[in-house]
């Protein structure tokens, strides 16, 4: 039967496709400066879920300080961001929770060295503000019947907490299985420490190891006090992602957020200078 | 369409049945339709009675998620329906050999779990995906992007649009056809002026049922797109991800936004349903 034309079709159909693509590129796309001023570059920050509010902040400052300027923020696990980075995700800065993760982008060649560290952290246990398991001593965490909110293994809080439980279970007062019990009452691995704490908001689990900054930031735990010599200092590094399309901008900014200002603003919310 | 009125309805068996015994079937049945219905109606009267949809709603973090739920669900519906509708047209009326497989194929991602799409789209488009090279010399980089929050939902949807269009096709009378083309018509005024026209119920049902799954998509999203606010994080994403940070009014909100968008679109499509039923009779 007589028909229109299959390449005509085809180029019609094509047509519409970039009309589409084109249409939704001014709603996100790639993070490129191409129609931004000189000097006005738009970044995209992936940083850990725990310096979420730091980097709010940052944003508000770096944007004011550089007119023109737009980051974009993206937090999450460490890990979940590193993955997602090497699976070609548009970030020019990477912020994580560790050193480990920058460290992955560096040896894969994704990222430039140096990685530099900015803040330090420390651990505490956080449990619902009512504490309606009678939470007292962090000896408790391996009570029977807790039910303990921990995160995913590869999220970096995960690789603290083992540290200061392991810590914990060499202290005198501890059990000697305290760190198989601890185990035993995790009920369940959220993403990232952000979810952790929220969980415990919401009374949906008993205790939770967390970062310092982190019980500091919610009204809705309590905290209970970790022995300052069992303790693990957690250092925050970051990279230039080696994709950028602005890698002077990227650097500027991680400068700018590893020195004086950023620290400033780190510190408001509880972090340490890096350890 | 409408043989299934005309069935013969079994003759009632008389003293088979006690006013106990379809009490109680009434009574498992209820269970069940509470158990549907209470957790979506709490959820909205939540979100409803503590203001928490009113305040929310007019929150940045809602409004970027509605705007690019608005505008990638319209794009991959645009996508859908440019290629959809030639797909649709010659699955209705062509046979060739693999056809069967084909549409299989297609109707594939309605039963793959969201999480299989993500990784999929993933595995094709990623840095080191399958089109790694040609997307790496062309410049374009897709994954964790707003592109690929459009190829998601299109991904996960366009078969329901495929599978109601060809439905729907098939169904027009090749008779009518026949006669305008009989009568000189193109091909081209056949399709616009016959086939679209009589089909159109089955399309627009197609069309609503394809934009409420791409706006209710979630998996294949957060695992090939990413979850950045104002690039990436649609409405149901916002759900996971203020539920996340435990703003829980927040996610309330946007879930709410969502079912009632969702129950609009099962509306529409009684409605569709409704006056396709009321074209048949006219037409026969």
């Amino acid at each position: 039967m007589p028909r229109t034309g299959p390449a005509t079709l085809a180029v019609a159909w094509l047509a519409t496709l970039l009309a589409c693509v084109c249409a939704c590129a001014p709603a996100g796309g790639p993070s490129t400066a191409s129609s931004a001023p000189a000097g006005a570059a738009n970044l995209t920050i992936y940083g850990a879920a725990s310096l979420k509010s730091a980097i709010d902040q940052a944003k508000t400052a770096w944007e004011t300080g550089h007119p023109g300027s737009k980051l974009t923020i993206a937090t999450d696990s460490s890990a979940a961001l590193e993955t997602q980075i090497e699976q070609g995700a548009p970030a020019d800065v990477f912020l994580s929770a560790d050193t480990t993760n920058p460290k992955k982008l560096v040896d894969k060649g994704l990222a430039a060295a140096p990685v530099t560290s900015f803040a330090g952290n420390q651990l505490t246990v956080i449990v619902p503000s009512a504490n309606p398991a009678g939470i007292e001593t962090p000896a408790d965490l391996a009570r029977p019947g807790i039910k303990v909110i921990a995160a995913g293994d590869a999220v970096p809080i995960t690789k603290y907490a083992g540290q200061l439980v392991a810590n914990l279970a060499r202290q005198s007062g501890y059990p000697a299985d305290f760190v198989a019990a601890y185990s035993a009452n995790i009920a369940s691995k959220e993403d990232n420490v952000k979810a952790v704490v929220a969980k415990i908001e919401l009374g949906e689990g008993d205790a939770g190891i967390v970062y310092v900054t982190d019980a500091k930031a919610s009204t809705k735990v309590a905290t209970i006090d970790v022995p300052a010599g069992a303790n693990v200092p957690a250092a925050y590094a970051g990279v230039v992602v080696k994709a950028s399309p602005n890698p002077a901008a990227a650097e500027a900014f991680l400068d700018w957020f590893a020195g004086p200002d950023g620290r400033a603003i780190l510190a408001s919310f509880g972090f340490l200078p890096p350890p | 369409m409408t043989e299934v009125e005309h069935l013969p309805v079994p003759a009632r068996r008389g003293g088979a049945r006690s006013p106990w015994g379809e009490r109680s079937v009434a009574a498992v049945g209820a269970l069940l339709a509470l158990f549907l219905a209470l957790p979506v109606v709490a959820l909205v009267g939540r979100a409803v009675l503590d203001g928490s949809l009113a305040v929310s709603v007019t929150s940045r973090v809602v409004l970027d998620a509605l705007v690019l739920s608005v505008v990638t669900t319209a794009v991959s519906l645009a996508l859908t329906v440019a290629f959809g509708l030639p797909l649709a047209f010659v699955l209705a009326r062509r046979s060739f050999p693999g056809k069967g497989w084909l549409e299989a194929v297609i109707d594939l991602p309605i039963v793959l779990p969201p999480s299989v799409a993500g990784l999929a789209l993933l595995i094709v488009f990623g840095r080191r995906g399958v089109l790694a090279g040609p997307l790496d010399v062309l410049g374009i980089a897709i994954p964790f992007t707003t592109v690929a929050v459009v190829l998601a939902q299109t991904f996960v949807s366009a078969p329901f649009f495929i599978r109601s269009a060809r439905t729907g096709i098939a169904s027009v009378d090749r008779d009518l056809e026949d006669a305008a083309r009989a009568d000189g018509a193109s091909e081209r005024q056949l399709f616009r002026s016959i086939t679209v026209p009589l089909a159109s119920s089955a399309l627009a049902a197609g069309l609503v049922m394809t934009w409420a799954r791409s706006l209710g998509e979630f998996g294949a999203t957060i695992m090939f797109a990413g979850n950045v606010e104002g690039r990436t994080r649609t409405l149901p994403l916002v759900v996971y991800s203020e539920f996340q940070e435990g703003n829980l009014d927040a996610s309330i909100a946007a879930a709410a936004i969502l079912v009632l968008a969702a129950f609009g679109v099962l509306v529409a499509v009684r409605v569709f349903r409704w006056s396709r039923v009321f074209d048949a009779r006219g037409i026969g």
